[in-house]
């Protein structure tokens, strides 16, 4: 995991500072989370996919879909709905994550050229 | 993000975890807490430990409640399509798994009320509204306590980030003692 390990020599660290140093753990944090978050929510989208892709190939009416842990008989036309539904959902909530995702990325920029101008070699904010 | 870093710097502890205090000047802390050096830095270290212990259970609890999130939206998710069935009066025909593996077809006919697990071997049944409902309040509740938890987590790693930075900048105040002391017996030895 990524450390903020601040080793001052001469350069003294003010509270200001240390909030930087804070803030800039808590965004690498959220940054894991989010790439976590991330990879899961692509996952389904596939599967969606691979669902909807099935259902099309499929010659029954009535399909077995999956609600909670059971999986229901539900007519073709109902379960295309609810793919889709569902697919509509899992999107917006991965453009939503990637964009929290790139904000991040670039708060974590504006932080580090803070941190580096002001204590050069003395800190290291890469990932290790 | 800004206003919570100015609030962690008001807060002498929050939830039992106490903060990690600021250090303006290295050397009026050491004054202040009247230790020496080297048993500063184990006082931190060993404070860093218990941030460490503390944020071991955070970590558990919150991934207790992760999982338990999706589950309880699953069972909204059965109750509405019951819900959605009464209309039409027809049966739901449903597969579940009997064993790993195995699973058997069901009948439900067109019903008002659910069962609800509540866990400790009690399974209490409701009518389909009371039953959305009681999910409902649940998630609700489950949703919050990780809001808070996420920021106990938050607040718990701003106060070892600042630890930590103290640890490096005392170990680096002693060395930068050492070398002056050294610095002035030699210049009075020559």
């Amino acid at each position: 995991m990524q450390q903020a390990g601040a080793s001052v020599s001469e350069v003294e660290v003010t509270w200001e500072d240390q909030q930087n140093i804070n803030k800039f753990g808590r965004l690498n944090n959220r940054l894991h989370e989010l790439e976590d978050e991330i990879k899961i929510a692509k996952e389904t989208n596939e599967s969606l996919e691979d669902a909807s892709n099935e259902l099309i190939l499929t010659d029954e009416d009535i399909v077995r879909f999956q609600i909670g842990e059971v999986f229901a008989h539900v007519p073709k036309d109902e379960v295309e709905n609810r793919i889709e539904q569902t697919k509509e959902v899992t999107e917006k909530n991965l453009e939503k994550l990637t964009e929290e995702k790139e904000s991040i990325v670039s708060q974590m920029a504006e932080l580090k050229k803070i941190l580096y101008s002001k204590f050069k070699d003395s800190i290291n904010l890469e990932e290790d | 993000m800004a206003t919570s870093a100015s609030t962690s710097a008001n807060v002498p502890e929050r939830r039992g975890i106490p903060a990690a205090s600021f250090v303006e000047d290295v050397q009026v802390f050491l004054s202040q807490i009247g230790l020496d050096v080297n048993s500063a830095l184990a006082f931190l270290q060993e404070r860093l430990q218990q941030y460490r212990v503390v944020e071991m259970k955070l970590l558990a609890q919150q991934r207790d409640l992760q999982a338990k999130i999706p589950d309880i939206e699953k069972c909204l998710d059965v109750v509405a399509t019951l819900q959605a069935k009464k209309g039409t009066g027809e049966a739901l025909i449903s597969d579940f798994e009997v064993s790993e593996g195995i699973y058997s077809r069901a009948r439900i006919e067109d019903t008002d009320s659910v069962c609800l697990w509540l866990g400790a071997n009690v399974m209490l049944e409701y009518s389909r509204e009371e039953a959305t409902a009681l999910l409902q309040k649940n998630l609700e509740n489950a949703k919050a306590s990780l809001e808070v938890l996420v920021a106990d987590l938050q607040f718990l790693r701003d106060q070892v980030t600042i630890t930590q930075v103290t640890i490096a900048r005392v170990y680096n105040w002693d060395v930068h003692q050492r070398r002056l002391q050294q610095a002035a017996t030699t210049s009075s030895e020559s």
